[in-house]
This record gives C-alpha cells, sequence and structure tokens, in this order.
C-alpha cells in the first residue's frame, strides 16, 4: 500500500448488520448557522460558555449516531485540515473561542486518518496561545462509523 | 442471590469469609475495610469490571453463599483478550491525582521522620509542626476541601464511598490533633502512633481514590460537568493563589535532601 492513507480508496459496501434501529424521525441537534470554522464568529452568541464541538468534515457522514449523541447540547464548528487554507485564523479563533466566548469545552471529533490529527495540533495550539485553560477532548472515530478512541487531552 | 445483593458487605463476608478471599482476588478489598457498609450490589457496580469478569465473579459468590444451588455457569469466551486497564482521568480529576502524588512524597518520609525523633535526645518539635503544617495547609486544606466542596457534590453524597471518603478525612485530622498534642509534650510514643497511622490511613485512602472513586466519578460526569468542574476547581486554586502549591512542594524537596540523602 503507498500513498496517503486519508484519500486511499476502501469499499466496505458489503458490510453486514447496517440496519439498526430505524423507527421513527431524528430531528436535527444543530441550533446554530454558520458551522465552518471561517465562518463563524468565536463572539456568536452560542458559542459563549457553551460546550463546543470541533468537527473534521467527514466525521458527520461517518459517525452514525453523529446528531443524538455528539452534537446534541454543543455548539458546532467544522473544518478540514487536509483541505482548508489560512490556518493560523483557526489557531486563532480556537484561541478566541477559550478567552473571549469563555467556552466551557472543547471536545474535537476526528476521523482515525493521519492528516485528520492535524486538526488537533491546529486546537491545541489555539487553546496553548489561550489565557484560559479548559478541559480538551479528543474523540477519533473509524471510518466505519466505531469510536476507536476517547480521551481527555 | 437478589437478596445478597442488596446486603452490606460486612455482614456477608461475616457469613462466608470464602466471599472476602473471591472479591479480594479481583482487586476488590472489602475484607479490611473500617465500615463495610456498601452493598454487595454497589460494590461490583463501582469496580467497572469488564462484563465477562464480573459474570464470572457474581457466580462465583454466589456458589459461595448458596453451595447446593444449581447455578448456571457463565459462558465466557476465553480467546477475547482483556482490554489492559490504563485509567484515563478528567482534567480536574487528574489534577487531584498529581497533588495526590505530593502527599505521598511525605507519607514516604514519615518513617524516616519517625525514626530521627526517636533517635534524637529532644523532639524537634519545628519538624513535626513543619509537617502538621504541611498536612493542614497542603492536604487537608488545599486538596481535600476541593474534593469536598467541589468533586463530591457530583455525586449522590449519600453514597456509601463517600461517607467512606469524610469519615477518613476526619480519622486523619484526629491523628493530626493528636501528633500535635504529642509535639507539645514531647511525647515521642504519641508522635510515632499518629504519624504512621495518618501515614497507613492516607496510603489506603489515596489508593482507593485513584483506583476506584475517581473513575467512578468521572464515568458519570457529562462532558459540560468536566467543564464546570474544571472552572470551580481552577478558582479554588486560584484563590489561594499559585504561592502555595510551590511553598509545599519546596518543604518536601527539602524534607526528601534531608531525610533522603543516603539513597541518592
Ligand atoms: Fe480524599
Ligand atoms: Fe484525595
Amino acid at each position: 500500500m503507498s500513498g496517503c492513507p486519508g484519500s486511499r480508496t476502501i469499499d466496505f459496501s458489503e458490510k453486514e448488520n447496517q440496519e439498526g434501529n430505524e423507527t421513527g424521525s431524528r430531528p436535527s441537534q444543530l441550533r446554530q448557522w454558520p458551522i465552518q470554522l471561517h465562518l463563524v464568529s468565536p463572539l456568536a452568541p452560542y458559542f459563549q460558555g457553551k460546550d463546543v464541538l470541533l468537527s473534521a468534515d467527514c466525521v458527520a457522514y461517518a459517525l452514525g449516531d453523529f446528531h443524538k449523541d455528539y452534537l446534541k447540547g454543543k455548539s458546532l464548528a467544522i473544518a478540514c485540515p487536509k483541505l482548508d487554507s489560512e490556518q493560523e485564523i483557526y489557531i486563532e479563533k480556537i484561541k478566541s473561542l477559550i478567552d473571549d466566548a469563555k467556552i466551557n469545552t472543547l471536545t474535537i471529533l476526528i476521523m482515525q486518518v493521519p492528516c485528520c490529527f492535524g486538526l488537533v495540533q491546529v486546537a491545541k495550539e489555539g487553546a496553548e496561545k489561550a489565557s484560559r485553560k479548559i478541559p480538551v477532548k479528543q474523540i477519533v472515530v473509524g471510518l466505519e462509523g466505531n469510536i476507536l478512541s476517547e480521551e481527555w487531552i | 442471590m437478589k437478596n445478597a445483593l442488596n446486603k452490606e458487605i460486612k455482614d456477608i463476608i461475616q457469613d462466608y469469609p470464602e466471599v472476602g478471599r473471591i472479591l479480594e482476588e479481583y482487586g476488590i478489598g472489602c475484607s479490611p475495610c473500617s465500615v463495610g457498609s456498601c452493598l454487595l450490589k454497589d460494590i461490583v457496580g463501582i469496580h467497572n469490571l469488564d462484563p465477562q469478569q464480573e459474570a464470572i465473579l457474581m457466580y462465583r459468590i454466589e456458589k459461595a453463599i448458596y453451595p447446593d444451588r444449581d447455578v448456571p455457569e457463565p459462558k465466557v469466551d476465553l480467546t477475547k483478550k482483556q482490554a489492559p486497564k490504563q485509567i484515563s482521568y478528567s482534567p480536574p480529576v487528574k489534577k487531584l491525582v498529581d497533588e495526590h502524588g505530593l502527599i505521598k512524597r511525605l507519607l514516604a518520609l514519615i518513617p524516616h521522620i519517625v525514626e530521627y525523633i526517636e533517635n534524637s535526645v529532644n523532639v524537634d518539635k519545628e519538624l513535626v509542626l513543619q509537617c502538621v503544617d504541611f498536612i493542614r495547609a497542603y492536604a487537608d486544606k488545599y486538596h481535600h476541601m476541593k474534593e469536598e466542596d467541589i468533586l463530591f457534590k457530583y455525586v449522590d453524597n449519600n453514597a456509601e464511598i463517600i461517607q467512606i471518603m469524610y469519615k477518613d478525612h476526619d480519622t486523619g485530622r484526629n491523628h493530626v490533633r493528636q501528633v500535635i498534642e504529642g509535639a507539645e509534650k514531647g511525647n515521642k510514643a504519641q508522635i510515632r502512633e499518629h504519624l504512621l497511622a495518618y501515614r497507613e490511613l492516607l496510603m489506603q485512602h489515596i489508593k482507593k481514590e485513584d483506583e476506584i472513586l475517581y473513575p467512578w466519578i468521572d464515568r458519570q460526569l457529562s462532558v459540560t460537568q468536566v467543564g464546570e468542574m474544571f472552572k470551580q476547581c481552577t478558582e479554588a486554586d486560584a484563590s489561594v493563589g499559585d504561592e502555595l502549591p510551590k511553598k509545599y512542594e519546596r518543604f518536601i524537596i527539602e524534607l526528601e535532601e534531608k531525610f533522603l540523602q543516603e539513597v541518592a
């Protein structure tokens, strides 16, 4: 195997047990707009004192219960550490979320592919620059939507 | 078995000592516990065994209590490797675990201090009172107060395990009072007895917190609560200032230089 593991082709369409529990409709747990990290303002009311989820773009598609188990009760920012440009701005925004919006916690949701850890790096740099300290959690999601690890960093 | 689950552990162990031995095999040390009023069902829950281990444990306890009963042996998949247990604490709890580190360094010095006092003509009152000051200001005020005023408030305060922690804190305070009295009177035996008892008490107490209580509390906390608790602990620390923990760390380093120099 060679090439970037983040863009390697993998097909798991044969996977069994894909039914789950399909009864009932699922309301969206999103309570804000915009959500892209370049577009959001740390001064937006929906961030003040909140628990914030910083999610890599791909996560919401991989994680079957993203809304119910992760987004619910949190404010959201999304970004792609591999493709997005001007990520220094991201670092400043994270810092501002911590210092100005005085967010309660930051949870970073990333995919297992190596390049996705860049988002953790961005968040860490922002948190280190901030003068306030808050708990930061990292959750790594497998390609098939399984949770690989969940830890405070 | 339902009846047994709702019984206090000390009664069960009294009637069936084998149960105490089985629990010990699983690292659950109820036999030496001074209180023993936890219910069997809570004990098993609080220790967070993996489901397979728990099934075997419950089977063995039931067999020990009701040897004549036809209890089905749990099916256990031995091919399933057990994940190594590594405790991952939330940040506010991790801070408390780190504080235990400095307290344990004093506990490690106590036998040396006791020996030094025994071998000197007059009791070094100042040294004893300095240790008391560390225990009162750092271990008790700085550390135990965060546990009592913040951490314990996030779980059911009436839970047996929390009551035991409060009791340990109180017992520790009593030992400290005795140590002070010993120092005032120049009573070496009194100082020795209560410093060593304090050491034994706190070693067990810290082990219970690090390995059982703190992980149990962490498992019940939501992300939001972790953030709130972190904020409360940070504010509590800020109210005493940065200098206090630094001062007591310097004190421990000085003691270590004085009493552990032969090791270095
Ligand atoms: Fe304690
Ligand atoms: Fe403690």
